[in-house]
Parts: C-alpha cells; structure tokens; sequence
C-alpha cells in the first residue's frame, strides 16, 4: 500500500512542479512553491 | 525562455535549498540522544533481542541493565512510552547514569517507543529538545518528542483502530500509541511488535515490578497518581504510604479493567508482573497552556494554569511556581524507590537501588547535577 501511496505522491508532485511552470502569476508559482516542499519530503520518507 | 519559466526555474532551486535545510533537520531527529551509563550498568542490551524482527527498525531502542553482586528479584523502568513526557524519558536517564543496584537486577529502557522520539507532534508547537547543564558545565541535550510512533515507520492509521487481545476499539491514530498496544502481537504493526517485545522480555527475564512512566495536562484527571493492577495494589498502597509520610501527595487509582491495551492493565493481566504506572503534571502538553517552549516544558510556569486553578478546572494545585521538571524527576526516582522497597518488603525478592536521588533532594537541586 505504501507503493502506491509513493506512485500518488509522486504523480501529485509532477502536476504542481508542471502547473510551477504553467502559472504566469508570480503568487500562484510561490503558492506551487510552498505546497512542493511537503511533497518532496514525504516521497523522500523523511517527514 | 520566457520569464515565469525563469521564474518557475528559481523558485525550483529555493524549494531544493530548502528541502535540504528542513529535511537535514528532520533527519537529525532520528538521531538518539547520548545517554552516558554510569558504573551501575553492567550491560547494555537491544530490545530486537527479545524480538528479532525489531531489529534494524526504529522499533528497536537499547536496554540497561544494572546487575547486582547479590541475588535478587527484577524491576524494569519504562520511560519514553510517550516522548512528549518529559519526566519519564529523563528519570530512567538518571537511573541509567546514577543508580547502583548491590541486588538484584533493575533493567531501563529510557526510549520505550524509540519511533516517537522521531518527529514530533503536528501543530504542537513543541521544542525540539530540552538541554541541561551537567556538573562539568557541559551541555547535555535531549529529545521531546511526540506521543506516538513516527508515520513515516508506520502508515496508515485506520479509521478505527481495534486492540488485537479485546477488539477495544479506539480513534485510528490510537494505533501508533505504545500504552494502548500491550501486550502487542508479533505479526502486529510496529507499535504492536514494540509492545510485543517489551512483553517478551518481561516474560524471559521474569520481571517481578514493572515501572511505566508517564505525565499527563494539569487538567487530567489522573495526575501525580499510581495507577495500579489489583495484583500490584498491596505493592502500590504500601509504597503511596511512604511516599504521604514523606509529604509526597500520590493519589491511587486502580488500573480500569475495561481500558484496554495499557502497561498497567494487560502486563499484569498476561505476566507475572506486577505493573505500576505513574504520572506527573506537564504543562507543556496540556490544552490550556500559553506560549509552549523548552521553559515550559522544564519549569511548568504558565499564568494560564494559575488562573485555570483558580477557578477550579485543574486536578493539581497549582501556582506561579510551576511544577519544575527536578519536581517530576524527583517524584518519579521516589516512587520507584518507594515502591521497589514495598516490593522487597512484600515478596522478598529484594531489589537495592542506590546513589538515586532522592525526591527531597531532587527539589533542591538541578537536574543537570544527575547527568554525567
């Protein structure tokens, strides 16, 4: 189960770092910047 | 390249810095504190040697044991059930520095859930440690952790979450909480293995007294109070009689027959020892509490409480003193003492506890002083 929660995880990190590259205003980007940060830790199992 | 693509490039790499900066935070969480033995502990062992499966894991958490030159019975002291209650976690890290048994076995584990001293708790606001200066004037540092296990050792949580041995049924993330999994199963989830393990060792070791200790909010009910199997209820009303001789108010409770998955219930239920578990008052976990830092968590001092005991709400007095954490400490080192003599007394298998810091002198010292 936990493989598939990583699979997720990972999915929903590639669609805001794309919608990051996507967004032209800057508070939408740092909003995608803030959300990334939590995401990346938790695919990497460490919070 | 057009500029919110530049923009979206920068922003990457101050996610990746950052990323970096917490998460080497976050790792450094796992690391265990430095506990230096004193002479009294003759060796160290691992939990995963009462359950090889724990081993490796962040189940596993080391084990002191202090070996008398006599024979004699055996006390085991949990501490770090709950790593969010400071008292506990550091007067087994005193008895590990301090204590000389002549006889007997007093056996320590300081980290009982060592996956809780691993992260700490959402939205808390908690420190992440509590420091103290030894007599050589140096800086020892320690965890406060979370109440339960980490999520990232054990995920997911059920919506409801049953204990194996009744079919109790408890909130979900009751499951990562070490005093509701007792006495655990060896095909459980981790926090079920730890339990397991603890319960095994008990077994094997033939463990006759068994100490969890724990703190709980000013508002709790249950506070600077024994809780106590029946079994362990002569054991427990001697040693609380010593302890009000001495101006120590211990309230005693029995161990609720129908709340399942605890130290002081299924231990007793399913071994021969006799399980005690006591309490002391921690503001820094209660709901009423002000500004939560690493002061709080050591001297209790919070205006909020004292209004709070002012009108009634707490079961605890409580003043602009606070409960200092060489308070909880003290209470705890006597009430093992206390009881262990009850214990000897009792069965006549004798347990000698020495060079332990009495509750008097607790009160009148710094904790930091009991620190090698």
């Amino acid at each position: 189960m936990t493989i598939v929660y990583l699979v997720i995880l990972a999915a929903v990190l590639a669609l805001v770092i794309w919608n990051l590259f996507t967004e032209e205003k800057l508070q939408n980007q740092l909003t995608a910047m803030m959300v990334i940060i939590p995401l990346v830790l938790r695919l990497l199992m460490i919070k | 390249m057009k500029r919110h693509h530049i923009t979206a490039i920068v922003l990457l790499v101050v996610v990746a810095a950052i990323s970096v900066y917490t998460g080497g935070i976050f790792l450094s969480l796992r690391e265990p504190d430095v506990i230096k033995p004193g002479e009294g502990v003759t060796e160290v062992r691992k939990l995963s040697d009462y359950f090889a499966p724990l081993k490796g894991t962040r189940g596993d958490t080391d084990v002191y044991v202090l070996k008398g030159e006599q024979e004699g019975g055996k006390v085991l002291v949990l501490g770090g059930t709950h790593a969010n209650e400071p008292s506990g976690y550091l007067t087994a890290v005193v008895l590990v520095e301090q204590a000389k048994v002549t006889a007997g076995e007093l056996i320590v584990i300081p980290r009982a859930n060592n996956s809780a001293f691993t992260h700490n708790d959402s939205q808390e606001g908690a420190p992440l440690y509590v420091h103290f200066t030894n007599a050589a004037g140096e800086e020892r540092q320690f965890r406060y952790g979370s109440r339960a296990s980490n999520v990232i050792d054990q995920w997911p949580d059920p919506d409801v979450y049953e204990h194996a041995s009744s079919g109790q049924q408890l909130s979900g993330s009751e499951t990562r909480n070490l005093n509701r999994g007792y006495p655990g199963r060896a095909d459980g989830n981790l926090t079920e293995q730890m339990c397991y393990a603890i319960t095994e060792m008990i077994k094997k070791e033939d463990i006759g007294l068994t100490f969890d200790l724990h703190e709980a909010s000013p508002e709790y009910p249950v506070i600077n109070a024994t809780v106590a199997h029946e079994r362990s209820m002569d054991i427990a009303a001697m040693g609380s009689f010593d302890l009000d001789m001495m101006g120590i108010a211990m309230s005693l409770e029995p161990s609720p027959v129908n709340l399942r998955g605890l130290t002081h219930r299924e231990l007793g239920d399913f071994t021969d020892t006799y399980p005690l578990l006591m309490e002391t008052a921690n503001a820094s976990q209660g709901r009423l509490r002000g500004a939560t830092n690493e002061k709080l968590a050591l001297d209790g001092k919070d205006k909020y409480y004292v209004s709070a005991e002012a009108l009634g709400m707490l079961y605890v007095p409580y003043d602009e003193n606070g409960h200092s954490i060489e308070e909880r400490v003290g209470r705890h080192l006597q009430g093992v003492l206390s009881y262990t003599t009850a214990y000897n007394d009792l069965y006549g298998e004798v347990v000698t506890i020495e060079n332990v810091p009495t509750y008097d002198v607790m009160l009148a010292a710094k904790l930091g002083d009991y620190l090698n």
